[in-house]
């Protein structure tokens, strides 16, 4: 498993720069917090310390010498894949949007399906029938096995009511 | 030897010997599946032993975590693909003795090494905890912080890429630590007015969105190839070492078994180092090193043994100093501390039952791997014929079950969601995520152990340097700082 050692890559570089903001992000709001009380180190003093040490390094890195390689799925840090390669990448990006966003509004069966109908059918283009019928089971299996035996808590939309007014 | 006794009669409890079963069988599965590590699984299967007894849980994840170094084995003696990191080893002398027609004396070899040294580890952690833990009652505040801050400096140290990246990682993970509620005096901190950063970023959802989500992607990324299995032997009978090899091994598993614990033991260390360690170490012994990577018996024995000693020695100082090794062993920090238990000196006197169950499911763990690993390694191969597009949904919808079922909160999903793309985006750039979590789970830790010293001194740091112990620990995480920064190392990183 090689890993890039360097720092020349874009992809490097603004992934570094991402933590830099989200310590600068910290730092700002640790800063509103009490570092020092009368009892001691206050709410904001290990936060502040924490922070303040991630910029720092997030600064080193980003002006550490280094060369572009081999990420960890094998392919340069430059490259991003074939076409098919990208719009499948693409597409299950989408699936976990959908994950999220089925979870606030559409309940366990309807995301479970729709994720499947996402990967199955669209970026793996298996037939509808196949992302339907996979789609279906899974929901089937989580909210029988998991929702119902197990009694774990899922996500509800109007199915999963439906159906635990029948079996509860 | 009564305390344990009193291990083996809680785990022979119907409930806990199923847990363990279905640990060590879901173990073996997830090291057989190249992809999904036994961190993904323990941080997935997490929120689902929420309704579970403590011990039954513990005794499962335990499972899953110990059975993984059996089932990364297996891909990597047929297919040259390990399930997992610690059987990366395994597949250059592994591979080349199955392509000889000795597959089922390498996986025989294996299972039986890995028995050995997995039980002589769980022997190990059974007379080696309670006096450490005895030790550790002796800590206070400022070496606790001290043993903390050279344990994470250890594990960056260790890590595979160059250390300020390591670095950033371990102050990434301690910062997303502080968001929330101040764990003194309850003030919020970095929640931005956002409700459900209010109890700070949960576990679950950090975890299955750096481990879980971000695997999702990478395997979007994979492209399909046709994988290559060799003939996986059928009955015991094939799996048997001719006498030959059976000499060989000895010595190597001996070394294996004494060399994993020990690198276990280490904070940074486990199963993933002393494999590699083992290997080079049975390479520098042979009279043949030239025989290595074209079959050796000894490159298999030693690094199959090393792999699952060191996974037994890293549950020492979780067990007794509350202190993880490696990202799993946070992750199950993280399992005890859910449910109410924190591990440490003290769970010896007040939760004997827990510490030995767990120990003594090891012991019963162990046997059941043997059993499941020699006769049942042809159907587990089967599951590797199991196509991405199908995998990817039932992983999803698992992982969607474990966010919401922890918080019973949809907000805990988008927040894993968005942890999925960071952490595909890090590991994609090479940052090591394993940091992130250890630091996120010693944090809380870390940070109380500081301010309380820093409270008692009135402020003065040189508290940090007041006991031989703590000044012992400072100076043990500076020597590893100017080390990981030595040119030498830095060549090598390039």
């Amino acid at each position: 498993m090689s890993r890039p050692t360097g720092m020349r890559s874009t992809g490097t570089r603004l992934a570094t720069f991402g933590l830099l903001a989200a310590a600068l992000v910290g730092l700002w709001q640790s800063l509103r917090l009490e570092s020092w009380g009368f009892d001691g180190p206050g709410a904001g003093f290990f936060p502040q310390l924490v922070a303040g040490v991630c910029v720092v390094l997030a600064l080193v890195v980003l002006v550490s010498p280094g060369r572009a390689g081999a990420t960890e799925d094998g392919a340069t840090e430059e490259s991003n894949g074939t076409p098919e390669t990208r719009r499948t990448f693409a597409l299950y990006a989408l699936a976990l949007v959908v994950l999220a966003a089925g979870t606030a509004y559409a309940g366990f069966v309807v995301t479970a399906v729709a994720i499947s109908v996402i990967v199955v059918r669209f970026a793996e283009r298996r037939s509808w029938a196949a992302a339907l019928t996979y789609g279906v089971a899974c929901a089937a299996i989580g909210l029988v096995c998991f929702g119902w035996l197990l009694r774990v808590d899922l996500p509800e939309g109007p199915i999963e009511r439906a159906f635990y007014s029948l079996v509860r | 030897m009564e305390a344990l006794l009193g291990g083996f009669a809680v785990t022979l409890s119907f409930d806990n010997l199923f847990y363990c079963f279905v640990g060590v069988l879901l173990g073996t599965i997830v090291g057989i599946l190249p992809g999904l590590g036994p961190l993904t699984t323990i941080a997935i299967l997490l929120p689902i032993t929420f309704k579970m007894e403590v011990t039954s849980a513990i005794i499962m994840l335990s499972g899953i975590y110990y059975g993984v170094a059996y089932g990364g084995t297996v891909t990597s003696v047929l297919m040259r693909i390990p399930g997992e990191a610690s059987s990366v080893v395994t597949c250059l002398d592994g591979y080349e003795m199955a392509r000889k027609g000795r597959a089922g004396a390498a996986l025989g070899i294996a299972g039986i090494g890995s028995f050995f040294a997995g039980t002589v580890g769980v022997i190990g952690i059974t007379f080696l905890s309670p006096p450490l833990a005895e030790l550790v009652v002796a800590f206070g505040p400022a070496e606790y912080a001290m043993l903390m801050l050279a344990g994470l400096t250890m594990v960056t140290y260790m890590s595979a890429g160059s250390l300020p990246r390591a670095l950033l990682m371990a102050a990434f993970g301690l910062l997303l630590g502080t968001i929330g509620s101040d764990p003194m005096n309850m003030t919020p901190r970095l929640t931005f007015g956002i409700m459900a950063l209010g109890d700070g970023v949960n576990l679950v959802p950090l975890a299955i969105g750096l481990f879980g989500l971000s695997e999702v992607l990478f395997m979007a990324r994979q492209t399909a190839e046709e994988m290559k299995i060799l003939p996986a032997p059928t009955g015991v009978m094939g799996f048997l070492p001719s006498r030959e090899e059976a000499r060989r091994s000895v010595a190597p598993v001996m070394r294996g078994t004494v060399l994993g614990f020990l690198v276990g033991l280490l904070p940074g260390g486990g199963a993933v180092l002393a494999s590699f360690l083992s290997y080079a170490m049975e390479r520098k012994l042979s009279k043949h090193p030239e025989e290595f990577g074209k079959g050796a018996v000894e490159g298999l024995a030693g690094p199959e043994s090393a792999n699952n000693a060191g996974t037994a020695g890293a549950f020492v100082p979780l067990l007794c100093m509350g202190i993880p090794a490696n990202a799993i062993t946070a992750l199950l920090l993280g399992a005890f501390i859910i449910h109410g238990v924190t591990p440490g000196p003290t769970i010896l006197e007040r939760q004997p039952q827990i510490f030995w169950g767990v120990v003594a499911s090891m012991y019963i763990g162990n046997v059941m791997l043997l059993i499941l690993n020699l006769p049942l390694i042809g159907l587990f191969v089967r599951i590797l014929q199991i196509p991405r597009a199908y995998l990817t949904p039932m992983i999803l919808a698992v992982c969607l079950i474990g966010v919401y079922s922890s918080s019973g909160n949809p907000a805990d999903v988008l927040i894993a969601v968005i942890f999925g793309f960071v952490g595909y985006g890090l590991r994609r750039h090479g940052f090591d995520l394993g940091i992130v979590i250890l630091a996120y789970v010693l944090g809380p830790i870390f940070e109380r152990s500081v301010r309380q010293s820093l409270a008692i001194s009135d402020g003065d740091p040189m508290i940090f340097l007041h006991s031989y112990l703590s000044a012992g620990f400072a100076i043990v995480a500076v020597a590893l700082l100017i080390a990981g920064l030595w040119p030498a190392r830095k060549k090598k990183a390039a």
